[in-house]
Parts: structure tokens; C-alpha cells; sequence
């Protein structure tokens, strides 16, 4: 195992049971990322994108084949460890932003804090040190309805960051966004990853994310079909 | 880190996500959610004093849900304490030489329908509140929290709940027990109960709304928390 490889994926594959039919959602997948890495998963709808997103994620466990973060494989971890990498190493962002409606953006921002035991105090200046940092220090207190698309979907980036993973995975990050709003989150996630050194994971269809990135993995039919570099 | 989890690895293989969690009874996972959670390496956190403060911001932006569970319990409660408490005045009422007024035994039937009825009616208040806040489950799950710790939030909601409806349905139903009994026996009828009496159907009224509030919270709590964050996440509303 090679010392900056953050994530290695060894015949990695999901199986479903639906209506007395297996679907191969994923079907014996091998990948290597590296720390710092910017890689964007592409594939038509039904690929495996999402379920490889999932797996990598650790919100769900393969059917065969290995995950290893950091050099732990971590379809060995129990619930508390599981929950605890969520917390502290990955760093979510979703396509329908999935903030909490009854929090302030700032509580928002400060939820995985809490989660990683962090005193309050500490964990509200750090969120507002966040969402000043992706452009939203006057906001700070508006509840997600009171702001636009692309405003919450910075409050979910800022989220993301709250535990400084090492990991940021987003699911078609750009899908509910308009073309301008989609290239400032693009460029917004391109400059973490450059200037924080965090691995960033999108699977998306957007053609601005794609060339942004280091390299490309398309997906099909549950298998790697060609890597490109970007 | 947990010690020695109490599950083998098969059987965490066989079931998936958050596996030996799961397994546990909801008992189980009450009395897991209670103990609190210590702050060691390798475990996130969320104690009591964060579901509280999440919780109230729940009731306090979704109050309409709310409203409704407090008004079904409230009602019930003010029910039962308006039989109780007429019950109390009359018996003063005849200690101070007047006649002895009677509450039926039938009224006790009606109430314990009435708190059966508050009971289902949270029960679907809340199993609907679950269904709403699926994807918030499922990134509150992402963002690292267990099982235990959705469950808490929701019995916390049901806790602040039942505690309101439980004030409110004792002085609802001391007023009407004054509107009942007073015209026959004086309004002053409430200051010759014993103190420790009001008390004590004070603190039972509260005592049953709390009971009946997180009883009723308990199935739905129970399925909000054992989601996985893949279940959660792909529920579209």
C-alpha cells in the first residue's frame, strides 16, 4: 500500500435485491486516490455512481471487495467507528444541499462539530469563520429558506468542512444549480481542494466540473469503462 | 472506541449498516440514548443538552406539528384532571358539612378512552414527522450521528411535549372543575383542598402526559432511528 493513496477500492462491488432480480450496482471495481486529488465520477444514470459515492462514503457496505481510507478497511469498523469517520474524515455535499431547515446557517455549519464533541462556542466561531470564507458572513444567521440555491449550497460546503476532513465527496454538487451559480460552486470546491490540500470526490454530468479536474473515472454498467486524466 | 462491540462480524455483515445497534431492543436503545456519550477518541458526540437545544428548534419552527400534540395530550389530561379535582373539592365540599357530590365511575372509562385516543393520535403526528425529516435523518446520520442519538431527538421533542400539554391540561381542567363544582360549592372551594393534594394531582397529571407522550414518540422514534443514511437519503418527498 502506497504511503499518499488515501483511498484504495479493491474489486469493489454492490449487489440489490429487487424483485427477484440482482442488480449489479457496482460489479468488481478497482481504484486508487490520491491524497489531494481532484477526481470527478461520470456515467450515465444507473451506472453506479451514487452507489460508489455511498460506499466510499461509508453509508453503506459492500457486497465483496474492500474500502480502505487512510489504510483502514472500513467495511471492518463497528457503528461507533463508522459514524465517527462520517463525522471526522468525509465531508458530504448533495445535490438538494440537505441543510437542516429549523437551524440558522451557522448552526447548520456547526452540527458536525458538535457530533465531533467540540465545545459550543468553539464550534459556532469556527462556523462563522467558515461561511465567511465561502462568501456568506452576512448571512450567517438566515434559516435555508431565507437563502438562494447557491447560497445554501455554500452553507452545505462550509458544513462539509466544519470537522476539516480529509475527504470531500459531493453528489452532483452543481445539478440543482444554475450555470453561474454552478461555476462559482465549482470554482469555490476547485480552490479548497488547491489550497487545503482535500481530497475531492464528485460524481457529476456537468462538463465545467469535469475539465476542472485532475482525472476522470467513467463509470458503466457498474465497472470502471476509462480513466482520463484532466 | 467501544471495547469488545457485543456482535460477531458476521452478523454485522449479515445485517448491514450500524449493525449491532439495530439489534438492540428500543429498551436497549433508550437506556443507550440516556447513559449519554463520553467524550473519547474515536466517538462522536451529542449529549443531552444538544438534542434539547435541536429538539426546541424543532418544536419551536415546526409548531404546527407541535401545537397538535400538545393540544391532543393537554385535552386528554384536562379531562382526567377535571374529574380528579372535582373529585377533590367535593370531598372538601363535604368535610365542611355539605352535601357529597359524585363523580361516576363511567367518567373514568371516558377518560382512559380519551388518553388512548391522544396516545394514537401523537403516535400518527409523529410517525408523519419522521417522514418529513427522512433526508434530515439521513444527513445527520452522514454528519456522524447514531442511531441512539435520532432517537433521543425525538424523544426529547415528545418529552418537551408532554411536559406543556401536561401544565396546560391540569390548569385547563382546574378551571373547569371550578366551573363544574363552583357554582355549588363556592370558588373558594380550591383553597380548602390540601395543598399537598393540588400538588400531587399536579405533578400526576404531568407524570401521565410525560409517560403518554414518550410511549406514544416511542415506535416512531424507534423507526426514524434504525434508517440507514442510504434509506434516508434516496427517500424523495
Amino acid at each position: 500500500m502506497s504511503f499518499d493513496m488515501i483511498i484504495e477500492l479493491e474489486d469493489l462491488a454492490r449487489h440489490y435485491e429487487m424483485g427477484g432480480v440482482t442488480v449489479l450496482a457496482l460489479d468488481g471495481v478497482d481504484l486508487k486516490i490520491g491524497r489531494g486529488e481532484y477526481l470527478s465520477i461520470v456515467g450515465p444514470s444507473g451506472s453506479g455512481k451514487t452507489t460508489l459515492f455511498n460506499m466510499i462514503g461509508g453509508l453503506d457496505r459492500p457486497t465483496r471487495g474492500r474500502i480502505h481510507i487512510d489504510g483502514v478497511d472500513i467495511s471492518q469498523l463497528d457503528a461507533y467507528e463508522l459514524a465517527w469517520l462520517r463525522c471526522r474524515k468525509i465531508g458530504y455535499i448533495f445535490q438538494t444541499f440537505n441543510l437542516i431547515q429549523v437551524l440558522t446557517a451557522v448552526e447548520n455549519v456547526a452540527l458536525p462539530t458538535v457530533f465531533a464533541g467540540v465545545p459550543r462556542d468553539e464550534g459556532l466561531a469556527k462556523a462563522e469563520k467558515l461561511l465567511t470564507s465561502v462568501g456568506l458572513g452576512e448571512r450567517l444567521h438566515h434559516r435555508p429558506l431565507e437563502l438562494s440555491a447557491g447560497q445554501q449550497q455554500r452553507v452545505a460546503i462550509a458544513r462539509a468542512m466544519a470537522n476539516d476532513p480529509a475527504i470531500i465527496l459531493a453528489d452532483e454538487p452543481t445539478g440543482n444549480l444554475d450555470l453561474n451559480t454552478g461555476m462559482e460552486i465549482i470554482d469555490l470546491l476547485h480552490g479548497l481542494n488547491k489550497t487545503r490540500g482535500m481530497t475531492l470526490i464528485a460524481a457529476t454530468h456537468d462538463l465545467k466540473m469535469i475539465k476542472a479536474s485532475d482525472r476522470i473515472v467513467w463509470l458503466r454498467d457498474g465497472r470502471i469503462e476509462k480513466i482520463e486524466r484532466g | 472506541m467501544e471495547s469488545s462491540p457485543p456482535y460477531s462480524k458476521a452478523e454485522a455483515d449479515r445485517t448491514g449498516d450500524a449493525a449491532w445497534e439495530t439489534s438492540l431492543s428500543p429498551i436497549g436503545l433508550i437506556i443507550k440514548a440516556m447513559s449519554g456519550s463520553r467524550a473519547e477518541e474515536r466517538r462522536v458526540s451529542f449529549t443531552l443538552s444538544d438534542a434539547f437545544g435541536l429538539g426546541y428548534g424543532y418544536i419551536k419552527h415546526r409548531m404546527d406539528r407541535a401545537a397538535i400534540n400538545i393540544a391532543s395530550i393537554a385535552l386528554a389530561i384536562s379531562f382526567l384532571s377535571t374529574l380528579m379535582l372535582t373529585d377533590a373539592f367535593s370531598r372538601a365540599y363535604a368535610r365542611a358539612g355539605g352535601a357529597r357530590l359524585s363523580v361516576e365511575t363511567y367518567q373514568y372509562w371516558l377518560v382512559f378512552v380519551a388518553l388512548a385516543v391522544s396516545v394514537v393520535g401523537i403516535t400518527n403526528a409523529m410517525l408523519i414527522a419522521v417522514h418529513e425529516r427522512y433526508r434530515e435523518i439521513g444527513t445527520m446520520k452522514c454528519l456522524g450521528a447514531l442511531d441512539r442519538h435520532v432517537l433521543l431527538l425525538f424523544l426529547v421533542e415528545s418529552f418537551i411535549e408532554g411536559i406543556t400539554g401536561g401544565i396546560a391540561g391540569f390548569f385547563v381542567g382546574l378551571g373547569a372543575a371550578l366551573l363544574s363544582a363552583g357554582f355549588t360549592t363556592g370558588f373558594d372551594i380550591v383553597l380548602r383542598v390540601p395543598a399537598t393534594e393540588l400538588l400531587g394531582l399536579f405533578a400526576g397529571s404531568i407524570t401521565l402526559s410525560l409517560f403518554l407522550s414518550v410511549a406514544a414518540t416511542l415506535y416512531p422514534a424507534y423507526r426514524a432511528a434504525r434508517l440507514t443514511p442510504v434509506e434516508a437519503l434516496r427517500y424523495e418527498l
